[in-house]
């Protein structure tokens, strides 16, 4: 079992405030700014909840494969594994 | 609400258990970082993992989300402060998988009072599409509360 942590703040309102992802747990990133903008429209250097998902199925993807890959008895030199996460506007859910 | 499209990458050298990797944020270029399988699956070592990549993503997706009902419901806060917590484990007959994410959610929000933001927390949950994501194959738990401080 693994348990990892992540914690952000935001500050003001959706459009003209913004947050920061201040720490987390293995203190391997952070601060990173996140803003409404930069997620919806231009990154301009800052990442979005969409980017970390692509980064964290392409890191679980490559492990799967590598392992896929050992148990064949053809272990890897190198991967190279990329994910594209696209977000679409629903019709239904929680709008009321 | 746009559509969104956003790029990841990893490069892995060797083997699972031995190799390592870099995933790099390739639309933003905002972090580069080193992964390995004890990181993930042990003592993190300053490194990090898919499951705290996830738990940065709900925690960012879900602090926009509860922004936005409060603001709906005319109470725009000042500040929100979120903590996930992202936890995978070994379902007998599964395999591994994402089993609970634990949302942990504070915050100062003006004309608000302990109903309206437990309220405004369960449409956030309700309606923030990483926890419509995760309930795929996990619980999502959420524990919100106005900080009384005020701070």
């Amino acid at each position: 079992m693994a348990d990892r942590t992540a914690n952000v703040t935001w500050t003001g309102s959706l459009l003209d405030g913004g947050g920061t992802i201040e720490r987390v747990g293995s203190g391997a990133f952070g601060p990173l700014e996140v803003t409404w903008a930069s997620r919806a429209e231009e990154p301009e250097g800052r990442t979005s909840p969409e980017e970390l998902i692509a980064a964290a199925h392409a890191a679980c993807f490559s492990m799967a494969l590598s392992h896929g890959l050992s148990q064949a008895g053809s272990p890897p030199e190198r991967l190279e594994t990329s994910a594209t996460v696209t977000f679409v506007p629903g019709t239904g859910g929680s709008r009321r | 609400m746009p559509r969104i499209v956003r790029e990841a990458e990893i490069s892995w050298e060797g083997t699972t258990a031995r190799g390592s990797g870099v995933v790099v944020a390739v639309s933003s270029g905002a972090f580069e970082l080193p992964v390995t399988l004890a990181s993930r699956v042990a003592d993190p070592g300053g490194k990090t993992s898919p499951e705290e990549l996830l738990a940065a993503a709900h925690a960012t997706c879900f602090v926009t989300s509860l922004g936005s009902e409060l603001a709906r419901a005319g109470t725009p806060p000042e500040r929100l402060h979120v903590h996930c917590t992202i936890t995978m484990d070994e379902v007998r007959g599964v395999g591994h998988r994402i089993v609970s994410s634990s949302i942990r959610a504070r915050g100062v929000a003006p004309g608000a009072d302990a109903a309206s933001f437990a309220q405004a927390a369960e449409a956030a949950d309700l309606g923030c599409p990483f926890s419509a994501l995760i309930k795929g194959t996990a619980t999502v738990t959420i524990d919100a509360m106005l900080d009384e401080g005020g701070s």
